[in-house]
């Protein structure tokens, strides 16, 4: 066969690269605000786009979506044509991938500021911005695969399978989680409920987790560190099994993160399980990475990028163990709510995710430019202050964790809780917040080192923008399956029918976890006391997603006798079915709100204690680090759009009665009215139109139903 | 003495059965499968990265 020059697009990796090292400088810097924000709640300037609740998801999404996103796509898009002896399919394509995405990137960090979110984590762009995503998702997958098909080589190389198994399965689990019903331009309700409305929302969390920041990255350890060892990965069969195992166990895990909930106790018990298999194939991706570099640990001595892969693949190892440990129902039992979550979920995007996108720009940024990296030297600085930063980030928090998780446990020996107070167990914590505020600064003086780095690099360099290579042509024949030749084999030359089992592997664990919640009715029993939100009740909600408050606070009593002592009845399913979205939360910074509103119950308030609260939280607790949302008092609530809210809760199932959305407003006002009049009777004059108004109002309906209901407690056995 | 492993999990029943099979069955099939590729195959596939048919932006570096 003659051999066909042709040029590897350098172009668009280079693009890529850029936005990495920007967005990962911005994602974290917001990170580091809001760690300093625990410190000194004044941080927030008291306006609402630079609350905690709002930036929080800033800061999530820049760093997994911008900075590992864009890190994903420079790998891939440099490796992909290397393996595949090809340029990319499409030139148009891949300019449409990267623009399409940045242009998302800045939309979501905008709306996210302007209070446009869903209320669901990892998971917040409003629908607009969400088909946005879908149709570029679709331009990077059309573009991967036509690289594929019109490839120069036989086989398709491993990592290729970990960025299909990437495409197919984000596009299912985005698509799945985010439909909605929209209500105008930025704000709908999911069309799941409650505890469906979690489950799926935590199978998408968590397989954002495995295919988002796990599979591309396995991907991209499977061409650049061989590449950077110059040596073949040390079991090629043993990364087949890590393959296929990893994205069929991973897909059922979704479940751990929802343990002692009221989540139905066998799809609990099937997200503990896998979770805890999937170490094998974790350890054994691990284990074949770590081993490529067998007779070249000398080499990794002197080369930053061999280094940054080590620490890389190790913490991948340690958080691979980690998170079955959490899964768990011993050990969730502690460390869920608590910064136990934050220090696992930093060892795998500070360590994994940020040392790999190192290790990979460190790699191929002096190759496109022709050049040597300019400096070893502050590499290796970089490396050092980065593995410092990633110590001191998560050590604190893993104490924290451990001594907040006790003292919500400590009972006295009169039998009541030693810390009552909430706030007590927050305050402990922040000489430790202090350490992983330096931590993280350390991480980010790293990067900023190895941003000047790569910035004298290039200058130093000359770009190559189309470089070229030669290969002899795949002859068409070679499509047929050969005879002697297995299924597998001649499956891992054909790329589409490889999407689809990819695809098929993914969706049984899915299909099996999710579908039951829907078909079996006594998975959810119904509570004849739960009735669906008043409006204004509804627009007291919709106020409390828009702040972000879930960030903080949880809706989710786990049935043990120090929850229900502290916050009162523990959660029942039937109790969310009108929850659109459901708003459990993952992390305890505050105490749960579940109970907040019931009379005569551990957490009740009056009207006025909210009102004050909101307005100035450090006024009433000196030392609490919940932002001032003062905004709440000035700011008219807007009812233009209470009826369509209703309309569209009715069209979701929630029982409101027939032409309520004509005088859903009379209500509102009426009950508006109700708390400001009692607000007026201690003193507090503000008008009922305000939205201070409709949170009290939302607040104090709180656990109420399921109060109404009058459940036992006696289940509760746990500590 | 499956069964009784799974009901001492709690609230696992048949699901859980069901896809436990499941995927024993799955994995038989890949390590079966992973068994039977020939040495020689195996070896080229690990190889692939290393040779990118471009040695252009290879050039400047030491290894
Ligand atoms: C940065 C974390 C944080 C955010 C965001 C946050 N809170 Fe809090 N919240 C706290 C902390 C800490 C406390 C306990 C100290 C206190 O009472 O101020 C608290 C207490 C509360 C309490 C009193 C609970 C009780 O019974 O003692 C209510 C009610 C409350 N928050 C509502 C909200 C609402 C509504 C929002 C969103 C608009 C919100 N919080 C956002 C941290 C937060």
């Amino acid at each position: 066969m003659e051999n066909q020059t042709f040029y590897y697009d350098n172009k668009i990796v280079k693009n890529f690269a850029y936005a990495t090292l920007f967005w990962g400088v911005i994602g974290m810097v917001v990170g580091l605000l809001l760690a300093l924000q625990f410190i000194w709640p004044a941080l927030t300037f008291g306006i609402p786009y630079t609350t905690f609740g709002r930036i929080r998801p800033i800061h999530t999404n820049a760093v997994i979506f911008a900075f590992v996103g864009n890190g994903m796509f420079t790998g891939i898009y440099y490796s992909l044509q290397r393996l595949c002896k090809a340029r990319m399919f499409n030139d148009l394509l891949s300019k449409i991938n990267f623009w399409g995405w940045q242009l998302i990137i800045v939309f979501a960090a905008l709306s996210f500021a302007f209070g446009m979110t869903t209320g669901k984590e990892y998971a917040e762009l409003e629908w607009p911005i969400d088909i946005l995503v879908a149709v570029i998702w679709i331009v990077f997958g059309w573009n991967m695969i036509g690289t594929i098909i019109k490839r120069r080589t036989q086989h398709i190389y491993v990592a290729i399978w970990f960025y299909i198994a990437t495409f197919v399965t984000i596009a299912v689990l985005h698509v799945t989680n985010s439909l909605a019903i929209p209500v105008s331009l930025f704000k709908s309700y999911p069309i799941y409920a409650g505890v469906q409305d979690a489950l799926v929302q935590w199978w998408y969390g968590h397989n954002a987790v495995a295919f988002f920041l796990t599979t591309p990255f396995l991907g991209l350890m499977y061409y650049f560190l061989p590449k950077a060892a110059n040596r073949p990965i040390f079991s090629y069969r043993l990364s087949i099994v890590h393959f296929w195992a990893l994205i069929f166990l991973y897909i059922w895990a979704g479940p751990h993160h929802l343990l002692y909930s009221a989540l139905p106790n066998w799809a609990q018990s099937l997200g503990v399980v896998f979770s805890v298999m999937l170490i094998a194939p974790s350890w054994g991706g691990m284990v074949n990475g770590l081993l490529t570099l067998r007779g070249a640990w000398d080499r990794v001595r002197e080369d930053p990028v061999l280094k940054f892969m080590v620490v890389a693949v190790t913490a991948y190892g340690m958080s691979t163990f980690e998170g079955p440990m959490m899964s768990t129902k011993t050990v969730n039992a502690i460390s869920h709510f608590t910064d136990w979550t934050i220090g696992h979920a930093h060892i795998g995007a500070l360590g994994w995710n940020g040392f790999l996108t190192f290790a990979v720009l460190y790699y191929l940024i002096p190759r496109i430019f022709q050049t040597k990296l300019f400096s070893v030297k502050i590499a290796n600085l970089h490396f050092w202050i980065a593995t410092l930063g990633i110590i001191f980030y998560a050590v604190p928090l893993y104490w924290g964790a451990i001594t907040q998780a006790s003292m919500w446990k400590e009972f006295t020996a009169d039998g009541f809780l030693k810390y009552p107070n909430f706030l007590e167990t927050v305050t402990q914590l922040k000489p430790m917040y202090a350490a992983r505020a330096i931590g993280g600064a350390m991480y980010i003086v790293g990067i900023v080192l190895g941003v000047y780095n790569l910035i004298l690099t290039i200058k130093a360099g000359k770009f190559l923008p189309d470089e070229a290579a030669s290969a002899p042509a795949l002859a068409k024949a070679e499509g047929k399956r050969g005879s002697g030749e297995g299924v597998h084999r001649w499956l891992e030359r054909r790329p589409v029918q490889f999407t689809i089992l990819a695809l098929i592997a993914v969706l049984i664990g899915g299909i099996i976890e999710i579908v039951p919640l829907y078909l079996i009715k006594t998975n959810i029993p119904t509570i004849a006391s739960v009735k669906p939100y008043t409006p204004l009740e509804l627009q007291g909600r919709d106020i409390y997603v828009r702040e972000g408050c879930y960030t903080c606070h949880s809706q989710q009593v786990r049935p043990f006798r120090s929850e229900t002592e502290r916050y009162g009845e523990y959660a029942k399913a039937g109790e969310y079915v009108y929850d659109h979205p459901f708003q459990w939360g993952s992390k305890r910074n505050g105490p749960d709100l579940s109970r907040e509103g019931v009379v005569g119950g551990r957490q009740y308030r009056p009207n006025s204690w909210h009102y004050n609260h909101m307005e100035n939280p450090q006024r009433l607790n000196e030392q609490s680090i919940m932002p001032v949302y003062k905004w709440l008092i000035t700011d008219d609530l807007d009812i233009s759009t209470t009826a369509k809210k209703i309309r569209v809760m009715q069209t979701l199932g929630v029982p409101y009665p027939e032409g309520f959305d004509k005088i859903a407003n009379d209500d509102l006002m009426a009950q508006a009215r109700g708390i400001a009049d009692d607000l007026k009777s201690q003193g507090i004059n503000v008008a009922p139109t305000k939205e201070i108004i409709a949170m009290i109002a939302y607040l104090q309906r709180l656990g109420k139903d399921v109060h109404a209901a009058g459940m036992p407690t006696a289940a509760v056995t746990a500590k | 003495m499956l069964r009784d492993v799974f009901n001492s999990i709690g609230g696992f029943e048949s699901y859980g059965l069901i896809s436990m099979i499941i995927f024993v069955a799955f994995f038989a099939m890949l390590i079966l499968h992973t068994i039977s590729l020939k040495k020689k195959d195996v070896e080229t596939f690990g190889r692939m990265p290393l040779d990118d048919s471009s040695k252009e932006s290879d050039k400047n570096q030491d290894s």
